[in-house]
């Protein structure tokens, strides 16, 4: 367990490092910040002055270890634009942006595991392709698409639900639905494959053979032991579930991460993209982290792999 | 906007089926494919999902195809006294015409053109750079081994949309950086399966042979490990294809891709998203074609799949 323990604490580690790294390359290749942050008719002499007062004008390795030990004191830099912390931006817009993730996540996943048991508790194939086929059909359609026709129908056509904006607890429901189900295949297939795995195995034959009944049997034993490839699954699909989130948010015009990195891109501010980058990072690598180590907790056996 | 996290994309690869063909490499190492209708019971007849597959990327070929074979039709050319004409209703537009009055066909035919065209060359990338790494890693083993699985492992942890956000804020969006990016960060799928591959095929006797009697690592690669490895990546490739044209197109929509007025799937529903209430076919059109694709490329590509992408890699570490 140790060494499982540090090796995946040394990767998650290295991993920050290159995407830090990563940052830092891409800020110095924006060039020197001066001539965006000072009016048009500032002297050269003084775009110089205010490279040299943000540090620009040290070496460069002085300016990497500079970078690195503001990242560690916490600061991000200073957005362009607005002339305040672009880590206090980002984290003023997070909360937006957790919301719609975490009822997605949760949405989706309560869909896949009512979805999987169904088939397992039937045994139905049919049902199983109905599933997976209607699951896939709305993965080909892309999240900013299906958005797109679910506000066209619910709000303009029926004018149930707000489309745009985040007013009320209602304008939740068009932007989770679209992550939801976008993802619910996904989880459909991994949880019924986990499932039908341990459908094959012998504990479950002889849970069968003692006369247990398939809920019981389905509840008690297979599920919990499904738990696993689920959780990982989870963990890695953070970044995609993220992702997803920006381009949903730009379709309801969620003011969450997605929006201010979005504006930030077209205003060349890129202090705030950088704190983006940087924090969504460390959420996912973190995340990931705790998953592997949660995961090494349930089953020893993990550790030794 | 998926990542990639297993040999091929859990969200576009049904689940495997056990049942199936018994392929085997013959004494040359080169899996021989046997007719189709010889193959497994299952997936032997061309499936109705398969057809339809086939015919929907057919339609959206053809209409790729067909801004390029028919003149007369320009996508550019801006018509403001004919402009946002709905479908079917001017025979001169016959899918109508935007909100400047450009013929809505045309510029779904260069559309097309455009968002495949970058996408295969995304794929094209990701399998050269993944296929290469991964043999690499499997038949020399050792620290280029370790190497190469780390980055891969570093790969899937990053935030590959952000990361793409990030460097569009620096060089300003592109159709180049969108291949750069994409194509530099898709790629450990390939490389897992054909690491995978190659290191289960080091040790078969076709190729330690031609190592004994002094052949070249660069040459047994060639000629034993990339024909078994390729078929593979062809799979991998087909069912990407789709998550790579939903990315690329998420991208295009959120104005990170191909610039105007080169028109893309994206692009074109993002500007018909704001002509909803008059004219929504500016959008849905897009969407349709799109949907064509990607749900015709995942009918298609699930042939190769079922056949198990899981289910070969299982039989192949078997008989080694």
């Amino acid at each position: 367990m140790p060494q499982y323990l540090i090796k995946r604490i040394g990767q998650a580690v290295f991993t920050l490092f290159c995407v830090l790294t990563f940052a830092f390359v891409l800020g110095r290749a924006t060039g020197k910040p001066a001539g965006l942050l000072l009016p048009d008719s500032a002297t050269p002499a003084e775009v110089d002055a205010l490279n040299g007062a943000l540090g620009f004008n040290e070496p460069l390795h002085v300016q990497y270890l500079t970078f690195l030990a503001n990242v560690l004191r916490g600061d991000f830099g200073t957005s362009y634009r607005q002339r305040e912390s672009a880590l206090a931006l980002i984290a003023e817009r997070l909360p937006a942006t957790f919301e719609l993730a975490f009822w997605s996540f949760l949405l989706g996943l309560l869909l896949a595991v009512l979805a999987a048991t169904a088939i397992q508790l039937t045994g139905s194939r049919t049902l199983r392709s109905l599933f997976i086929w209607g699951g896939s059909l709305r993965h080909s359609v892309p999240d900013f698409f299906f958005a797109l026709l679910a506000g066209l129908l619910f709000s303009v056509a029926l004018g149930m639900l707000p489309s745009l904006g985040r007013t009320s607890p209602a304008s939740l429901v068009l932007p989770v639905l679209t992550i939801a189900t976008g993802q619910f295949v996904l989880y459909v297939r991994l949880i019924d494959s986990a499932l039908s795995d341990q459908a094959g195995q012998d504990y479950v034959r002889t849970a069968f053979s003692k006369g247990q009944s398939r809920a019981r049997v389905l509840f008690s034993h297979m599920l919990p032991n499904s738990v696993l490839p689920v959780l990982t699954m989870a963990g890695l699909n953070l970044g995609s579930l993220l992702g997803g989130t920006v381009v949903v948010e730009a379709v309801f015009a969620w003011p969450g991460l997605g929006q201010v990195l979005t504006e930030a891109v077209s205003q060349r501010d890129f202090p705030i993209v950088q704190a983006g980058l940087l924090v969504v990072a460390l959420i996912f690598v973190t995340v990931n982290l705790a998953v592997d180590l949660i995961a090494a907790k349930i089953d020893p056996r993990v550790s030794l792999a | 906007m998926t990542q990639q996290l297993l040999p091929t994309d859990p969200t576009l690869v049904p689940p495997a089926t056990r049942s199936g063909d018994s392929r085997q490499g013959d004494q040359h190492g080169k899996v021989r494919r046997r007719p189709a209708a010889a193959r497994g019971k299952r997936g032997a007849a061309a499936s109705p999902a398969f057809v339809a597959g086939c015919v929907m990327l057919g339609l959206v070929l053809l209409l790729a195809a067909g801004g390029a074979l028919l003149p007369g039709y320009d996508p550019f050319g801006q018509d403001l006294s004919a402009a946002m004409r709905k479908p079917l209703t001017d025979p001169d537009h016959l899918l109508g015409t935007d909100s400047l009055g450009r013929d809505m066909l045309s510029r779904l035919s260069l559309a097309s053109f455009v968002t495949l065209g970058i996408a295969l060359a995304v794929v094209i990338l990701n399998a050269v750079i993944g296929t290469g790494l991964g043999m690499a890693a499997g038949y020399f083993g050792g620290r280029l081994d370790s190497a190469v699985t780390t980055l891969a492992d570093v790969n899937l942890a990053m935030p590959v949309v952000l990361l793409l956000i990030a460097v569009a804020a620096v060089t300003g969006p592109s159709a180049t950086l969108t291949i750069a990016t994409l194509g530099l960060t898709y790629w450990v799928g390939y490389a897992r399966v054909s690491r995978n591959l190659a290191r289960s095929l080091r040790n078969r006797d076709f190729v330690l042979a031609p190592l004994t009697q002094g052949g070249g690592h660069g040459w047994v690669i060639r000629k034993h490990i990339l024909p078994n490895v390729f078929s593979q990546t062809l799979i991998i490739a087909a069912t990407d294809i789709a998550t790579i044209i939903l990315i690329e197109s998420s991208l295009e929509y959120l104005g990170l891709g191909v610039q105007p007025p080169v028109p893309s799937w994206g692009s074109m529903i993002f500007e018909g998203q704001k002509y909803l209430g008059t004219n929504p076919w500016l959008a849905v059109l897009p969407g349709i074609v799109m949907f064509l694709t990607v749900a015709g490329a995942q009918f298609v590509s699930q042939r190769f799949t079922a056949e198990g992408t899981t289910g070969a890699l299982l039989r192949k570490g078997r008989t080694a």
